[in-house]
């Protein structure tokens, strides 16, 4: 049995294997809490690193590539370690595009209103009823390893952009790569070269982040040996949550009616003094800036200036700042998705968009954690106490 | 629940959390070496047979047994939402029959989540009020996913039926006898809530997110499709049918115990004892089994689990619940496929009452990973 940390103590994160049982402080919402090994990801609360396989992120960030980081954080390596396997796996993710039209006829059947989350949630449903059948070992992790379901996943959020837009079906050309097929679909027309490199980008941040609540609610649905369609459910059900993923959609809605840095300055006072939450702010992971947003805010500031929207970025920089000044005293930092909801926004997709588009890179990661996950899981059983009324007799 | 107050005490627990207590509860009490299990301190066996799912299922979620005017506007807000959309229904004809039966439900409730107002998903206040419109359109869609499945067409609902005997309507296509509601009634209350098992756990961290009831209780429906968590009353039916009498049942019980099998039904991670459920059921089964001139079936049952609880009974195996149900749904008329589903249809009432619980100023449930270095 080993004693891991305190809370308010220095406690490495990365150990050479655990001896269960383990002993923890257990903070609110499971802070502090041992709820998987891994050898996926490692992120470290208090230096701010955060690595894939141990790639760093600013490595992977350089020229970002998701395909092959979807292939690094589920096998485990590298583009130059297993160049044969990362082409197979691109053929693979490319060619599991192709969905089965019943299923986009079922989308194209919901209200195009209706938020996309839910869409892909009914679609990502539908396929896994095309996918495997009663006969199936539902249990299996060849479907997250075999990673049709990125491909899958990536394509009915195209179609879901296009159906939203009023546009009509229409599957991605063959060969090409995730994000350059969800690009044309979102703005119907061949991508540009910087806005392919920013969703792979995008898609390489988002693509694993410990075990937030998406993941670890697929994680806990996957120990029970679901089906990887009904982890996939479970998960996107959490994504759209306002408090994770979600808070990408509420950044928008509260910084795109700003017209100016002022304006943007009063409206951060006022939100704060009503106590009002700022989407893009707070975070459990990290005690300092969550280390994706020094990479995304300069991206974002480069396609604002290369598309004529310095302003928004400045707007941007505004709240930030004031909200920094405020808050980070309080220990509240900016996180991820203040510049990444930005990004996803000047690349073409409306507010309700964005969560979307996150899934398609969590994919990645979830396939990841959920099949290593898989390989020596139990099921997660924890208890509650009981603390009501004492017997009582109808 | 943990939101409720902050837990920072020092824990030790084992892989899957097991022992790791989450927080707070005034839902349920299972005490598994007693083998007692309370409603908001209401032992279930005092339940069953006094109070209607209705009933249980107010209580559950809100706290307190209904008073008249209270039962009348929760029954009448259940009788309303008995109707889901159109497009629920008809997402079956979208997907392939040989499709597990489960994942076709899921199809139709994602679906069916498509055609709730924006709004209604992310407001505190609006969290509240979906309890009855979950319960009663999961209900229609599984009675017609059941029909579905053997090719019949749909029944629509009948508004001065209550809970239980609707579904079974709906399913059936003819309103059950008094003796088969009575039973099947018994088993939704008895199935209504029970801790934080791993289903209900995957519905709080959803629910924790700041997402809607019905994403978490998706997600709880995820965790129960899983082979290790639902469907063990199919199985364990599957057996018993199987064995041509007691005689039979004892022998085939003697020799599969030598070599090791592991019986579906028996056996639970927190009842080392007699579960109490089982015990609030029986009587029902075996009533059920005698009317409709199956006894042999009945003491088949009976026969297996002396034989079984007597071999292992001193290793903390007993029969669980999903060893009786199945002795409950065959005589009223369900088919084995469709076995799992009540129990669904019953323990989402306490899936959505942690939710509730937790939701006023619950943090995202978001622990921790250690990373193992491969160096």
């Amino acid at each position: 049995m080993s004693k891991l940390q305190t809370l308010s103590g220095a406690f490495d994160w990365r150990a050479e294997a655990i001896d269960w049982p383990v002993t923890t402080d257990v903070g609110p919402g499971l802070a502090g809490v041992v709820a998987a090994e891994t050898r996926v990801m490692w992120l470290d609360p208090s230096s701010g690193e955060l690595a894939y396989r141990g790639v760093p992120i600013d490595a992977l960030a350089s020229s970002p590539d998701f395909e092959a980081t979807a292939h690094l954080l589920i096998t485990g390596r590298g583009p130059e370690e297993d160049p044969g396997g990362l082409a197979n796996f691109r053929h693979q993710v490319r060619s599991s595009r192709l969905l089965p039209p019943d299923v986009v006829d079922l989308v194209r059947s919901l209200d195009p209103a209706t938020h996309p989350t839910r869409i892909l949630r009914a679609g990502v449903s539908a396929l896994g009823c095309h996918e495997l059948s009663v006969d199936d070992d539902l249990s299996g992790s060849r479907q997250w390893r075999e990673l049709r379901i990125v491909g899958q996943v990536a394509s009915l959020v195209g179609e879901i952009c296009r159906h939203r837009n009023g546009l009509g079906s229409r599957a991605p050309e063959e060969g090409c790569s995730l994000s350059e097929g969800v690009l044309a679909a979102l703005n119907d027309r061949r991508p540009e070269p910087d806005e392919i490199r920013a969703l792979d980008l995008l898609w390489v941040l988002y693509a694993a982040h410990g075990l937030d609540a998406p993941t670890f609610t697929s994680m806990v649905v996957a120990s029970c040996l679901a089906d990887p369609y009904y982890n996939i459910v479970a998960g996107l059900s959490a994504l759209r949550g306002p408090k994770t993923g979600g808070a990408s959609e509420s950044v928008l809605d509260q910084l795109l009616p700003l017209d100016n840095p002022g304006a943007a300055e009063a409206w951060v006072r006022k939100a704060i003094d009503s106590g009002e939450t700022i989407a893009g702010f707070g975070h459990r992971a990290y005690h300092m800036p969550d280390p994706r947003v020094v990479i995304l805010r300069k991206e974002v500031a480069a396609m604002a200036r290369s598309r004529g929207r310095s302003e928004l970025f400045e707007i941007a920089r505004t709240v930030e700042s004031a909200v920094t000044r405020e808050l980070a005293p309080k220990g509240v930092f900016i996180n991820v998705n203040f510049y990444g909801a930005l990004l996803f926004h000047l690349l073409g997709a409306e507010p309700p968009l964005a969560p979307c588009l996150i899934a398609v890179g969590r994919m990645a990661g979830m396939a990841a954690l959920v099949s290593e996950a898989l390989d020596n899981i139990r099921l997660y059983r924890p208890l509650s106490r009981y603390v009501g009324v004492g017997d009582r007799t109808p | 629940m943990i939101g409720n107050g902050p837990v920072c005490a020092e824990q030790t627990y084992g892989r899957g959390l097991a022992g790791l207590v989450v927080g707070d509860t005034a839902i349920s009490e299972v005490d598994g070496i007693r083998g007692r299990l309370l409603y908001r301190g209401y032992p279930v066996e005092q339940l069953v047979g006094r109070t209607s799912f209705e009933e249980v299922a107010y209580l559950v979620l809100f706290g307190e047994m209904p008073d008249a005017s209270r039962l009348a506007d929760w029954t009448a807000e259940l009788v309303r939402w008995r109707h889901p959309p159109e497009a629920a229904l008809d997402a079956l004809q979208r997907v392939p029959a040989r499709a597990h039966p489960l994942a076709q439900y899921r199809t139709m409730m994602t679906v069916a989540a498509c055609h709730i107002p924006e709004p209604e998903n992310t407001e505190l206040d609006a969290q509240w009020r979906r309890p009855a419109r979950i319960l009663s359109w999961t209900a229609g869609l599984a009675a017609y996913a059941i029909r579905h499945l053997q090719g019949l067409a749909p029944v629509a609902p009948r508004d001065d039926l209550g809970y239980a005997a609707n579904f079974l309507y709906q399913t059936l296509g003819e309103p059950p006898s008094e003796e088969a509601l009575e039973a099947f009634e018994a088993s939704l209350v008895v199935q209504a809530e029970h801790g934080l098992h791993a289903a209900a756990f995957a519905a709080l961290i959803v629910i924790s997110t700041g997402a809607d009831l019905g994403s978490a209780v998706l997600a709880g429906m995820g965790a129960l499709s899983g082979a290790r968590h639902g469907g063990a009353n199919q199985l364990c039916f599957e057996m018993l049918a199987r064995l041509e009498g007691p005689e039979h049942a004892r022998v085939w019980a003697l020799e599969a115990l030598a070599r090791g099998h592991r019986f579906p039904g028996f056996g639970h991670r927190v009842y080392k004892c007699p579960d109490p459920r089982v015990r609030s059921l029986e009587p029902y089964a075996e009533a059920l089994l005698a009317s409709r001139g199956q006894k042999k079936l009945w003491h088949t049952y009976l026969a297996l689990r002396e034989e079984v609880e007597g071999a292992l009974g001193a290793k903390g195996i007993y029969a669980n619940v999903d060893s009786i149900t199945g002795l409950l749904y065959h005589p009223i008329g369900l088919p084995v496929s469709a076995f799992p589903i009540p129990f669904c249809l019953a323990i989402q009432t306490g899936w959505m009452a942690h939710c509730l619980e937790y939701l006023p100023d619950g943090r995202v449930i978001e622990p921790g990973a250690v990373y193992i270095d491969p160096e």
